[in-house]
């Protein structure tokens, strides 16, 4: 398998939610003109709490500089998996389960975060820049390394670094963050951004306009729904992510999604903001899921982790069995 | 290609039939505006051709990418790849053949939704349809569906894990299972099935380009790159493939693959659609975005002699097909470089013909031919002969011929040499007469028979330095009015005489010999020549009107002889000094009408006052000689230098050689010469009468060597090798200080000294022989052996005798009997006997032995050898052109 290290230098925000009105601006530009930007790897999400921003240096100095904005001091690298090979086996492991065993429990055992971020298209593992040396050498068993200069991909060679490493504890991880578990279902899907001009104004509306009073309303419905939103455009790619609701706010044809609907569980990782240093997060969650080979997606932000899950009950048990508190709410 | 980019395909078999797509299908068909202006709705498309629409498909939403069935039947059926990651296949027009029923409307569902950005069918196996998608976390890419397959969505496969919904379709027309499926974690850009084996098929892939082979879909070949887009191969080189990356398009080789052969100059905006041109070798068309003009790129290998592959040249050019901009372009697949343009916006379509460039090359003889396309035109001179060529020849093909008849090379009767060059030439007949004169004066004074014209030793080069320069050394003049010739009347027309005058008339011809003017010679030869103005005007100038009226009656009177000379005579014999009378006053203005230049200077002459006679020294169309002649007789002292440098310079400039008489060959003469080659370009005349009559300095200027090298690099260029010997032979002889002194030599092997016997003194051993009795005779030196030391000289490789020639005249001691041998000899001294040997493998042979030996084979004759001896000479194959 090769493991690509992708030259996009990242940046993880994170916007107010007052405080949306002064980025406005640059949002859309990222968003709907990205040829406008130099930008090539753009993520926002909304959550109840703020709206998480991942973007590249380019893209970054399209934000404005404010209070309400915080940044995660730190420069990430977004690592990517790609299983070559045409070997036939057509069912592979959607999402996180697929990588957990490999990339993200080394990681875990190496005290090295990440940052997560799954799309429509693929996995997005974020580590620090800094951390590069000590990733490649923990994967470089495991992993073809590649690295991305200038579109091109070469071989990246180990740092060499090997001292001051710490010996992996091999120690079984208990879940240790509360879960909980919201009662809206969302989608993981993708358009053609030929189509995103025809609608951009419903995009904008569900991104920017949620705290509506319409929104309000349904909130008071329902207070175990979750306000939950994810865009991104990363190198032409879209994926989005929304509940049910929103995503039957788009017209016919336009999402690529069917009728049926596949619609995802989510697990909501945290009762207090989470932060960058602490480890071993994602792999808490992702193992279990791994070995009950249940499909699964993961979203970090910057304050909360998000899983999204298929099979509500059999992964809600699974995480059950390992978590600290028990049940998830 | 939705909603707004557009694309144009061409019919796989219906030359003219293609289909638009943009949001909807349209199919058209192509046909001259002649055939089809009566009916409406036809489009047009060019000044002779339009187009007319026969189906139109809208059933395909978020079409993205269209590829045509390439079989036969059902002829239009299309797959259309949506945004969706569906193919679909549809038809245009109606077709009721039983498999495109069985065909339309048949969908290929990928497991998971996302852009199918590509699409193409086996050119080989037309049941394969691959297609290409964008990435999907860990789904494949690359799908290739079998459309003949009739499978319903497996239910072995987990229902959960496809992403699509067949309910609201009929399920026998869903195929949800690929034959194969390539390309896993990765997006495909585009894809090509490659010419030369049906199993392989290319792919553009996120960031590299992959051969996937369906033999082994486990193993791919691949080479990272970002020019993974529009990936199409050459079809007339199967192993050249083009791709783009934003601006730029890569040329890649398959056979050697790591990376791309060339990548050509990039443009500022993206690239949207890469092809070659199906009808012609080598030439990729290139479209980007926001652009009217198409960029032609046309990648030749041109081959050198030796051989060796080389960079490929490559032009590159622009098309403009139409004023709007370009939406997409597809080449015709039969007519040579045509396409069809579709524009941007409006769906506005454009025949067009790329025009081919053209490439010319001039032959050494004048005949010029050029390419463009398929067509290779020659154009010749019009070698017709008739008198009434309107069109004068060019100068190479004058000279050409004139080198062919000899010209130049008479040096006996030096102006015979005009005929040679075809005389119809009145300035090269009045150089070669010049010539004529200045040499035959020259060689009267060398013999010194002529006591009257033996002049001091510094007066000997003034005949080579032209009239000007004699009369400007001309001293004792001396005045005289005489009679008119069988008359008593006393002329007032002074006439002047003297030593330097009288030289300058025999050099114009006028008088042979003798202090006085006898001018009768002379004029018999005009009246031969049937030159009966011109005699008749000298006749007056040396005031024989009687003459003159004879002559004027004689030219009447002769068969078709020119009556109007009679009525001529008539008004000369009226003549009259009176300077008021009748006669003078018309003659004065009548003789402006008469066309002939000579009859006009005779009255003009007549009428004159003497001394002033601008009428007669400026009437440029008589001939230079006669002018000066008649200057040397009427001008004074003071007029005559001034008129003739006056019409030196005249000369000059215009680079008439007539003036060569004023000017000799001096560098006045040179300057002259310069100016007439600079009008002509005729270097071979500017050669051969610089050599003919200079003296040696005017030899030395560099325009004339100039001029030399040049009509020698002619000769050989005309192949005319041994009018080019021949040249430099009378060259060597006029010219001694051009003769090259011998720089290379054959050396002996064992003593190094030349084996040419005049290089060599003789041997001194070979006495010592002879002292000793030694049979035979010592000094008699064998060809085959070295002058110097005796060794044999090397074998032939063919022959294996030693070779050996007399190249040179013996220098031996001179016995009778060696003479003889030296004449039998001789007859064996020819080409055939020549040493020749290969400077590159070192092997040779007698030259007739080689060359014989070349006309079989390519490869030198010694054994073991395989240098190519002969192609490495490129002259070696070409054959003078005149063999003489």
């Amino acid at each position: 398998m090769e493991l690509h290290i992708l030259e996009h230098s990242l940046k993880v925000a994170s916007i107010e939610k007052e405080g949306i009105q002064i980025c406005t601006h640059g949002l859309m530009k990222l968003a709907f003109l990205a040829s406008k930007t130099r930008c090539k790897f753009f993520s926002l999400t909304e959550t109840p709490e703020d709206y998480t921003i991942i973007v590249d240096e380019e893209g970054f100095k399209e934000l404005p500089q404010s209070d309400l904005i915080s940044v995660a001091d730190a420069t990430w690298l977004a690592l990517n998996v790609v299983s070559g090979g045409g070997n036939a086996s057509s069912s592979q492991p959607i999402g996180v389960t697929k990588i957990a065993k490999s990339v993200i429990a080394p990681l875990a055992d190496h005290n090295i975060s990440v940052f997560m971020l799954s799309t429509y298209q693929t996995d997005f593992i974020l580590v620090r820049e800094r951390d590069l040396p000590m990733v490649m050498h923990t994967l470089s068993s495991e992993f073809t390394l590649l690295r991305v200069v200038n579109g091109e991909t070469v071989a990246a060679h180990d740092l060499g670094v090997t001292n001051g490493f710490v010996k992996p504890k091999l120690v079984p991880r208990p879940i240790i963050h509360p879960l909980s578990s919201p009662s809206n279902m969302f989608c993981v899907t993708s358009l053609d951004p030929d189509t995103l001009p025809s609608v951009a104004t419903l995009l904008m509306d569900v991104m920017f306009y949620s705290g509506g009073s319409k929104e309000l309303g349904t909130s008071s419905e329902d207070s175990s729904h979750i306000r939950f939103f994810s865009f991104s455009l990363i190198e032409g790619y879209i994926s989005l992510v929304m509940d049910e609701q929103t995503a039957q706010r788009f017209p016919n044809n336009v999402l690529f999604t069917s009728a049926s609907g596949e619609l995802w569980k989510m697990v909501r990782i945290g009762g207090q903001p989470l932060g960058f240093d602490e480890c071993g997060i994602v792999a808490q969650i992702s193992e279990p899921l791994a070995t009950a080979d249940i499909p699964a997606y993961y979203i970090s932000t910057f304050k909360f982790d998000h899983a999204l899950v298929r099979e509500r009950l059999t992964a809600v048990g699974c995480l059950e069995k390992t978590s600290k508190h028990g049940s998830v709410v | 290609m939705s909603g707004s980019k557009p694309d144009i395909l061409w019919s796989p078999h219906h030359p003219d039939r293609y289909v638009i797509c943009d949001s909807e299908l349209g199919l058209y068909r192509i046909g001259p505006v002649g055939g089809t202006e009566t009916k409406p709705g036809t489009l047009p498309l060019s000044e002779e051709t339009a187009a007319t629409l026969l189906a139109i498909n809208s059933d395909t939403p978020y079409m993205k990418c269209v590829a045509w069935y390439p079989k036969h039947e059902p002829e239009c059926l299309l797959a259309v790849g949506q945004a969706n990651g569906r193919v679909v296949l549809t038809s245009l027009g109606q077709s009721h053949n039983s498999t495109c029923k069985e065909l339309v409307g048949k969908e290929f569902v990928p497991k998971h939704a996302r852009q199918c950005n590509t699409l193409a069918w086996n050119p080989v196996d037309n049941n394969l349809l691959a297609a290409g998608l964008d990435k999907h976390r860990a789904d494949f890419s690359v799908l290739i569906w079998d459309i003949s397959s009739k499978f319903a969505p497996e239910t072995s496969v987990a229902a959960e894990k496809i992403r699509i919904s067949t309910v609201d379709l009929d399920s026998s027309m869903v195929v949800t299972k690929p034959l194969y499926e390539l390309g896993q974690n990765d997006a495909c850009l585009s894809l090509c099935w490659l010419f030369r084996d049906p199993k392989l098929l290319l792919a553009g892939m996120h960031r590299n380009l992959a051969i996937f082979d369906l033999r082994n879909t486990s193993q791919k070949m691949f080479v990272n790159t970002k020019a993974i887009q529009g990936v199409t191969v050459d079809p007339h080189f199967h192993d050249r493939v083009a791709s783009f990356f934003e601006g730029q398009v890569a040329i890649w080789d398959l056979r050697k693959f790591e990376k791309p052969v060339l990548t050509l100059t990039e443009q500022s905006k993206p690239l949207t659609k890469v092809a070659w041109c199906p009808t012609r070798t080598g030439l990729l068309a290139t479209l980007t975005r926001d652009s009217n003009v198409i960029r032609l790129y046309d990648m030749q290998h041109t081959p050198t002699p030796i051989g060796d592959e080389t960079e490929p040249t490559i032009i590159e050019r622009s098309v403009q097909p139409c004023e709007s901009q370009i939406g997409s372009f597809a080449w015709h697949p039969s007519s040579q470089n045509r396409m069809v343009v579709v524009s941007a916006t409006n769906r506005v379509m454009t025949d067009f013909t790329v025009f081919e460039r053209i490439s010319l090359a001039w032959s050494s003889t004048t005949s010029l031919m050029w390419a463009c396309g398929r067509h290779l035109y020659d154009c010749a001179e019009d070698s017709a002969e008739g008198a009434e060529s309107t069109v004068e020849k060019d100068i190479a093909t004058k000279m050409r011929e004139r080198a062919q008849s000899r010209y130049g090379h008479d040096t006996l009767q030096v102006w015979r040499n005009h005929l040679l060059a075809g005389g119809n030439d009145p300035q090269l007949k009045s150089l070669w007469y010049d010539l004529s004169y200045i040499l035959y004066v020259s060689h009267m004074k060398q013999c010194a028979e002529d006591m009257e014209l033996k002049l001091q030793g510094n007066k000997q080069s003034l005949v080579y330095s032209g009239i000007k320069n004699i009369i400007r050394t001309s001293s004792g003049t001396t005045e005289s009015r005489r009679c008119w010739i069988g008359s008593d009347r006393q002329t007032d027309v002074p006439r002047f005489s003297s030593e330097e005058r009288c030289l300058a008339l025999r050099l114009c011809g006028w008088i042979s010999r003798g202090p006085d003017i006898d001018v009768e010679t002379f004029l018999r030869s005009l009246e031969q020549e049937r030159e009966w103005e011109r005699a008749a005007a000298i006749a007056l100038f040396n005031l024989d009107i009687r003459r003159a009226i004879q002559i004027l009656n004689k030219g009447a009177t002769m068969e078709k002889g020119d009556l109007n000379l009679n009525v001529v005579a008539m008004a000369l014999s009226g003549y009259t000094d009176e300077k008021s009378s009748l006669w003078r006053e018309m003659c004065s203005s009548l003789r402006l009408q008469l066309k002939n230049p000579y009859l006009c200077i005779m009255f003009a002459f007549l009428t004159s006052e003497p001394g002033a006679y601008d009428g007669v020294l400026y009437e440029s169309s008589v001939a230079v000689r006669d002018r000066v002649a008649f200057a040397c007789m009427f001008l004074s002292d003071a007029q005559l230098p001034h008129y003739i440098d006056k019409l030196t310079n005249e000369m000059k400039e215009a680079g008439n050689l007539e003036g060569i008489l004023l000017t000799g060959l001096t560098k006045d003469g040179v300057d002259l010469m310069e100016s007439f080659v600079d009008r002509t370009g005729d270097v071979q005349t500017a050669s051969f009468c610089t050599l003919k009559g200079s003296p040696g300095e005017v030899l030395k200027d560099p325009r004339v060597q100039c001029w030399i090298e040049n009509y020698r690099n002619l000769l050989d260029a005309w192949r005319f090798w041994h009018k080019r010997a021949e040249f430099d032979i009378l060259r060597g002889k006029l010219d001694p200080s051009s003769k090259p002194l011998a720089q290379v030599f054959v050396s002996c092997n064992f003593c190094g000294k030349s084996i040419s016997y005049s290089c060599s003194a003789m041997p001194h051993q070979g006495r010592g022989f002879s002292q000793y009795g030694v049979s035979g005779s010592p000094t008699k030196s064998k060809v085959t052996s070295c002058p110097g030391c005796r060794k044999p000289l090397p074998r032939c490789a063919l022959c294996l005798m030693n070779m050996g020639t007399p190249v040179s005249s013996c220098s031996g001691p001179g016995k009778s009997d060696e003479k003889v041998d030296l004449t039998r000899e001789n007859k064996l001294s020819q080409f055939n006997n020549w040493f020749t040997w290969c400077h590159n493998c070192r092997h040779g042979g007698h030259a007739g032995h080689m060359l014989s030996w070349f006309r079989d084979h390519t490869e030198c004759p010694v054994s073991a050898c395989t240098c190519k001896c002969m192609q490495l000479d490129t002259t070696g194959n070409l054959v003078p052109a005149d063999s003489s």
